[in-house]
């Protein structure tokens, strides 16, 4: 009870305050007790059974949620928060207001508005996959969180996470909180015209060959087409990924970068890595050189900066490359009402070898800032958000009858002249979606629920969920990796090189002179200690 | 911060009159010089300090100042990449390239503007020439890919006219020296010349009339009097621009080149670039401000002996 008290105390006390007070407080517990001794403190003294109720809220406060994506325009988005707002005013005087990311260089804003700390943000969204969630910690841009302060602010959302905690727990200190309670399939691969593949002779395209028939066949019989329409300079690693996964059971390690480092999947806590050790990666450099040769993607592919996607909405790419949720939600819906008859299609990379990894529970999750001057209500308020119904659905749905309508089957759908083009809601709330409150939408594929069962069949689980790799004795060598990794990857992946296998080699040298065999042991120790104390 | 300020106030004092009158003499130029001096305190000293971030081992929470400091060790990094000498010597062959084409293409057109004789035409012509430094350097990226590219573009589209095999430039490292230069020029050249237009125009006409009289032809006019006249301009010029030696032009480079082509990075990679790739693939502000302040140390050093060699040639023309 004492421990509990210490924590929440500098907690309460902190409203304006440092950050570095709060943590330097909850170390030193004892200390931190007799100085917080201001009125705040009055309804944590009895911390056993604490709840949000007896939390002093007298002074309203506003809390920031950075979320990726572009702001909207349409004012649709500010109309649904001030109806959300008012939940939060009434329940915990508070208020939310969203900070976007723009896409545009989204890596570089998305980093600077985190190193900049100046207690702007309250709520940060991240994800251990694609937002650099564990470096994030590394660098001390959240707050370490446990769990008794999300059991005091943020009650049900502890109740629901339970186990899946742990993905989340390092040195002690829950960082994030994940977005568990929600399915959803990002495994990547690539789009491909099913009406062209039955022209072409193909039922279906489960491998590379078959895909290099039905470029070939894009080639040859569609005049002004481009197979495959890519940006290398946007989508530097090509097919290179998806060939290595579709050939090798293995699966890449998160974390580290770069993304070089896999394990086998009946062996994941040995590390390997298909980018030094065997020929898949000449086989898949020899490959992509005859490909781009045969005019698969355009011959300045590495500095052509167009948008596949748009292309291939208006039939002039064969192809485009993402993944099963933009499949399902996007392109084939709209490529069936651009390019009626279309039939767009699925190829995942691993389909052919059942090497498809199902998605991380921490693909979202929620943080909060490190100089978040109120740290206590934005875990309020997130609890609100993910639990409380109505305030789900006006933040990702917006306002009943203007933004959405639910269908007589139960399904999302649009009121009359709603154009998605410019009206959509754009919260963008990927750290916490709920299966419970979700509604399928009318617009999505009709063949979902088969794919993500066939998925679902296929797939595992990441085996190394735990493992945040701590790069700081090696942060030397992997910079100097990753240097190598950026210079090598885009032209041995688009087969811009004149000798395939002499660029591998040359390739795999300057990883070993930049310290690959350093940052190979390191990551192995690392996950033999994590073996050991998973015993 | 009180006591600082009284002792500036009695060191003033003693120069009370001098500089009073000074000040007051001058008031409108310093107020002239304003702007320019509170640009150069907003972003360039205050931002000053941040370079610490090199030394440091950078963590958000802990700030610039917070963070654990490390010595030499992000510094370490650069000079074991290897790459150290192709940035610098790209950058600065490049910035040769630019400063003295550049000068001598800007001093020719002032001299070819200088005599044209209709003003409506000279107008005209300058106009045009100036058009191309208002183009934003992402116009230019898809101006030169447009021109370049292998599947449409427009070289290679008349090269497949003609019945001859289309050249793949974005492979071949070689001509890419060629094209940002010229790039550059078309686009600097015509703004540049204004200020050696502006020197011709200054020079007395008497001498050039006395020149004719004494029979002298154009070209000996151009190379007896306006030549001559324009040469401390042009050392001026020049050394303003071997300050900048180290600092490529990003938006040029990053635009025509980009980043993702490995192949043309030995002839066209430049620090910048390589400042740009550490941090947006890797995050890491203190490499990336390691290879900032290495750039700017060297680029001081530079023009410190550039500034030493034209003083001991002729002190009058040394910028300090």
């Amino acid at each position: 009870m004492g421990l509990a008290a210490a924590m929440l105390l500098p907690l309460a006390a902190c409203g304006g305050g440092s950050t570095s007070t709060t943590t330097k407080a909850a170390d030193n517990g004892e200390t931190a007790a007799t100085t917080a001794g201001d009125s705040a403190t009055a309804g944590t003294e009895t911390a056993g059974n604490t709840t949000a109720a007896n939390v002093d809220t007298s002074k309203f406060v506003t809390i920031t949620m950075l979320v990726l994506g572009n702001k909207p325009s349409n004012g649709r988005m500010e109309a649904a928060l001030a109806a959300e707002n008012e939940i939060y005013k009434e329940k915990i005087n508070a208020e939310l207001q969203l900070q976007y990311i723009e896409w545009t260089d989204w890596q570089t804003n998305y980093q600077l508005t985190l190193a900049s700390g100046d207690g702007s943000v309250d709520l940060i969204g991240t994800a251990t996959d694609w937002l650099y969630a564990w470096q994030m910690v590394q660098k001390g841009a959240f707050l370490p969180l446990d769990a008794t302060m999300l059991q005091t602010y943020a009650p049900t959302t502890y109740e629901e996470v339970g186990e899946d905690w742990d993905l989340c727990t390092k040195d002690g200190s829950i960082w994030f909180i994940p977005e568990d309670q929600y399915t959803q399939w990002t495994n990547h691969g690539i789009y491909y015209r099913g009406d062209w593949a039955t022209e072409a002779g193909l039922d279906t395209i489960t491998n590379f060959d078959q895909l290099g028939q039905y470029f070939q066949y894009i080639v040859d019989n569609k005049e002004g087409v481009i197979p495959w329409d890519v940006s290398g300079a946007n989508n530097t690693g090509g097919l290179l990924g998806g060939y290595l996964g579709s050939n090798l059971e293995i699966t890449t390690i998160l974390g580290v970068d770069p993304a070089i480092f896999t394990y086998n999947n009946d062996d994941p806590y040995t590390v390997t890595s298909p980018y030094m050790d065997g020929d898949t990666l000449v086989e898949a450099a020899k490959l992509f050189k005859q490909w781009s040769e045969a005019g698969y993607w355009r011959e300045d592919v590495l500095n052509y900066t167009g948008d596949s996607r748009d292309q291939m909405y208006a039939g002039k790419s064969g192809a485009d490359q993402h993944h099963t949720q933009t499949y399902v939600t996007t392109t084939r819906p709209i490529m069936d009402e651009k390019q009626p008859g279309s039939d767009l299609q699925f190829f995942y990379w691993g389909e052919e070898n059942n090497n498809v990894t199902r998605d991380l529970k921490t693909h979202g999750a929620m943080a909060v800032s490190a100089s978040s001057p109120n740290p206590e209500r934005a875990l309020m308020l997130y609890d609100i958000l993910r639990n409380d119904e109505t305030a789900y659905r006006l933040h990702n749905y917006g306002i009943e009858g203007t933004d959405y309508i639910v269908t007589d089957d139960n399904k999302l759908d649009h009121p009359e002249g709603y154009d998605a083009s410019t009206d959509a809601l754009d919260t963008n709330f990927w750290y916490g979606r709920m299966d419970a409150y979700e509604l399928d939408q009318a617009s999505w594929y009709e063949g979902r629920s088969e794919l993500f069962e066939e998925l679902d069949s296929k797939a595992h689980d990441y085996a190394l969920t735990k493992f945040a790799f701590d790069p700081t004795n090696v942060q030397t060598e992997i910079a100097a990796l990753t240097e190598v990794y950026n210079q090598y990857i885009p032209s041995l992946a688009y087969g811009k090189v004149d000798d395939p296998e002499a660029s591998v080699t040359e390739f795999r040298n300057a990883l070993k002179s930049a310290g690959y065999e350093t940052v190979l042991a390191e990551v192995q120790k690392q996950l033999d200690e994590l073996k050991a104390s998973e015993g | 911060m009180m006591t600082k300020t009284k002792t500036e106030t009695l060191q003033l004092n003693v120069h009370k009159v001098t500089l009073r009158t000074k000040l007051s003499r001058n008031r409108t130029l310093i107020l002239m010089c304003l702007p320019a001096i509170v640009f150069f305190i907003i972003f360039n000293y205050i931002p000053m300090p941040g370079a610490y971030i090199a030394f440091t081992d950078f963590n958000y929470n802990k700030g610039i100042f917070g963070s654990r400091f490390v010595g030499f060790k992000n510094f370490e990094f650069l000079f074991n990449s290897g790459k150290l000498w192709q940035l610098t010597r790209n950058t600065i062959l490049y910035n040769l390239a630019f400063i003295f084409l550049g000068n001598a293409l800007q001093i020719i057109i002032a001299l070819m503007l200088n005599s044209i004789l209709s003003k409506s035409f000279r107008k005209v012509s300058q106009t045009l020439l100036f058009l191309p430094y208002f183009i934003s350097a992402v116009l230019v990226g898809f101006m030169v890919y447009a021109l370049f590219n292998y599947d449409y573009g427009f070289i290679n589209g008349l090269l497949k006219n003609m019945g001859k095999e289309p050249i793949s430039f974005y492979s071949k490292p070689g001509v890419w020296p060629v094209i940002i230069i010229v790039a550059n020029l078309w686009q600097s050249t015509g703004y540049g010349s204004i200020v050696y237009f502006a020197a011709l125009c200054g020079i007395d006409q008497s001498l050039i009339e006395a020149a004719r009289i004494d029979g002298a032809n154009g070209a000996q006019v151009i190379r007896y009097i306006l030549l001559p006249s324009l040469k401390s301009t042009a050392i001026i010029l020049i050394l303003f621009s071997l300050g900048g030696i180290m600092k490529g032009n990003f938006g040029l480079f990053y635009n025509i080149v980009g980043t993702a082509n490995a192949n043309l990075q030995p002839m066209t990679d430049i620090i910048e670039l390589y400042v740009y790739r550490t941090l947006i693939n890797q995050f890491n502000f203190p490499y990336s401000t390691a290879a900032g302040l290495y750039q700017s140390i060297f680029g001081f050093i530079i023009v410190n002996i550039a500034n030493a060699v034209v003083r001991k040639i002729d002190p009058e023309y040394a910028l300090f």
